[in-house]
């Protein structure tokens, strides 16, 4: 493990499921990632990309293996300090967006920020400002996130998940239920900010031109990762 | 404002007509608990209050030969049990059971009364009645004769030694008033002519019905009395430490002492049991209103599974989540144990001013009612409590959800 890194991951074994649907959904999967980079996970349906974002998010503890935040194991952690760790470094972004619906654009964002309960209410709301003005909708901030469209809805999601400033952001497929200019444009956002924070993206996605953009692609089948290059050194991505 | 709690308030509010749902269970259980229970105990206490202020809180009665039981042997074969007591009637020395009963703190006075029955007549009309010769000073001290007088004045009976004050419903009984003549009779057959002061309501029917009062001296030679008191009636400054009292007096004096609790007994129950039985009735309610907002809270967690998933994801804990449905549910009990308690006061209030005629065992225009600010505690306990265990299951149900099932159930 890189001493660099501030996410990683160590022969993470992971089984879904009971008995006779007993799947094995990740073997021995390795992987570090280091601030300000770009990391993307593809791979069939079902490879397991999503149960990987999960365990390296603490959604989801691994049946073996060991998950490090900046070198503290958190495996060992109790669930609340886990919650507590999720909601100081870790950023979700999930493909159905997943806000909260009777909550405006703004009131979305402000949802982690009252968790970790560092910042007044006035604070919370000039970030949560700053942010939705960072993804375009500065005009948006009061509108139930109802009635925003599909590309505006990830959009918050994504200022949602930097509320906290988090060291990783975790995406699985985010642009996968926007079409194309949205992909982009919300996958351009996502690229600048990691780069300007100096954060770490790790998404997992099926959209070829966005994994060639980010500067690891990591190819998953049947729960293992079985090939990982740089950027530019891959001829194509299924 | 916590986390938990804000989440929590913009859930109900987003949710108005099951807050409404909720919010009015609770509100009319707590305010139906309110009012019956002013209700029955109004009743229970006015009658408590007329017996104790007609009958005395504590009474003395016949003297009784006293048990050596712990000495006594019991005889060959027998069981060991012991007879009843032997009583001898009147009590002699009445003077001196007052004097030393009024160094107990708890007696505030005492008076002795001459008790007897006879018959009376007015006009055409005659009535087995209860005659209580008095001493006119003391029974107004200890008991609230002087203001269970509805007609005439006590002054006029205090000072006229031929005058009685008889019961409301005995006057009606007898069709006579103040001013009119009595006749009681004697043992020995022959009428005493009295003139009626006053008239007295004590709200309790069996004694409206039956009670005279005379001057204590005119009893004794009207009843033929040897002893100048057949009892002593007690004003205690507790009444509800009245079987204690009694309990040493009656080993103090030798005399048997009875409580109005011991009194009344049968009368009590009674009210304590419908008192209970509406209570359970109501309690009921509220404990239905519980299971409304348990059906409720069940369907919030099951319709916002995908935002505790979302809260999860976000470093919200199990705890929190636990609380943002306990605090739906507190905020359903505060609010509504408040509004409940203004609506039972407001129907209290009403229910007071329902004209009833009651003239059976109490006389009353009204329906009786009691302020208890202990009504409303207890209704905003059972309230919470209800609403508690209707949030519990609920919101540890939701804690309990895996976000990652629910995040991966909407892919």
């Amino acid at each position: 493990m890189n001493s660099e890194t501030c996410l990683s991951c160590e022969g993470i074994e992971r089984y879904l499921g009971e008995e006779e649907e007993r799947v094995h959904a990740l073997r021995g999967v390795s992987l570090d990632i280091e601030p300000g980079s770009v990391h993307a996970v593809v791979g069939p349906s079902g490879c397991g990309k999503s149960s990987l974002l999960y365990i390296l998010g603490l959604l989801d503890l691994p049946d073996a293996g060991r998950v490090s935040i900046e070198s503290e194991p958190v495996s060992e952690l109790s669930d609340d300090e886990l919650a507590q760790r999720r909601s100081k470094f870790i950023g979700f972004i999930f493909q159905f967006h997943f806000l909260m619906e009777d909550f405006t654009a703004q009131e979305n964002v402000m949802i982690p920020m009252r968790k970790l309960g560092q910042l007044s209410d006035n604070e919370m709301r000039e970030r949560a400002t700053i942010l939705l003005e960072a993804v375009g909708l500065g005009d948006k901030l009061h509108r139930p996130s109802r009635h925003l469209s599909g590309g505006e809805q990830q959009r918050v999601a994504i200022a949602r998940s930097l509320a906290n400033d988090p060291r990783v952001i975790l995406a699985d497929e985010p642009t996968g239920n926007l079409d194309t200019a949205n992909s982009e444009r919300a996958f351009e956002l996502l690229q600048n900010i990691v780069q300007q924070g100096g954060k770490a993206l790790l998404l997992a996605t099926h959209n070829p031109a966005i994994a060639e953009a980010c500067d690891w692609i990591h190819e998953m089948k049947d729960g293992r990762i079985i090939a990982s290059h740089p950027r530019g050194t891959r001829s194509s991505i299924s | 404002m916590t986390p938990p709690l804000y989440i929590a308030l913009r859930f109900l509010t987003h949710r108005k007509r099951a807050l409404l749902l909720s919010l009015s269970g609770v509100v009319f259980g707590v305010a139906i608990f309110i009012c019956t229970q002013a209700q029955t105990q109004g009743f229970s206490n006015y009658f408590i209050n007329s017996t104790i202020g007609s009958n005395g809180a504590l009474v003395i009665k016949s003297r009784f030969r006293p048990r050596y039981e712990p000495l006594m042997v019991s005889a060959k074969g027998s069981k060991g049990t012991v007879g009843p007591r032997v009583y001898f009637e009147g009590i002699t020395n009445a003077n001196e059971i007052m004097r030393v009963s009024r160094q107990f703190s708890n007696v505030v006075s005492c008076s002795p009364v001459l008790r007897g029955t006879v018959s009376a007549r007015a006009g055409f009309e005659n009535a087995t009645v209860e005659l209580y010769g008095i001493d006119p000073a003391l029974h107004a001290q200890t008991t609230d004769i002087l203001h269970q007088l509805i007609d005439g004045n006590f002054d006029d009976f205090r000072n006229n030694t031929s005058s009685i004050i008889i019961g409301s419903r005995l006057a009606e009984l007898l069709q006579a008033g103040v001013g009119d003549t009595v006749q009681l009779l004697a043992p020995n057959g022959e009428y005493w002519r009295f003139t009626i002061a006053a008239t007295a309501r004590t709200g309790i029917g069996s004694i409206d019905a039956t009670r005279v009062y005379s001057h204590a001296r005119i009893a004794q030679a009207l009843l033929q009395q040897p002893s100048g008191a057949s009892m002593v009636i007690y004003k205690l400054r507790n009444p509800n430490r009245a079987p204690a009292l009694a309990r040493h007096f009656e080993a103090l004096f030798q005399h048997g002492a009875t409580s109005w609790q011991d009194r009344e007994e049968s009368t009590l129950q009674l009210f304590l049991t419908l008192r209970m039985s509406v209570a359970i009735t109501v309690s009921l309610i509220i404990l239905l209103a519980g299971f409304g907002i348990f059906n409720v809270l069940t369907m919030s967690v099951l319709a916002k599974i995908k935002e505790i998933a979302i809260l999860r994801s976000m470093g919200y804990r199990r705890f929190d989540i636990s609380l943002i449905f306990l605090w739906q549910g507190a905020v359903i009990a505060a609010v509504g144990s408040v509004l409940g308690c203004l609506l039972g006061a407001l129907m209290t209030w009403g229910v007071s001013h329902i004209p009833i005629r009651i003239r059976g065992l109490l006389y009353t225009n009204y329906f009786l009612v009691t302020w208890d600010w202990r009504h409303y505690v207890f209704a905003t306990l059972l309230a919470i409590l209800a609403v508690f265990i209707a949030s519990y299951v609920p919101a540890r149900r939701a804690a309990q959800l895996p976000p990652v099932v629910t995040i991966r159930g909407s892919r």
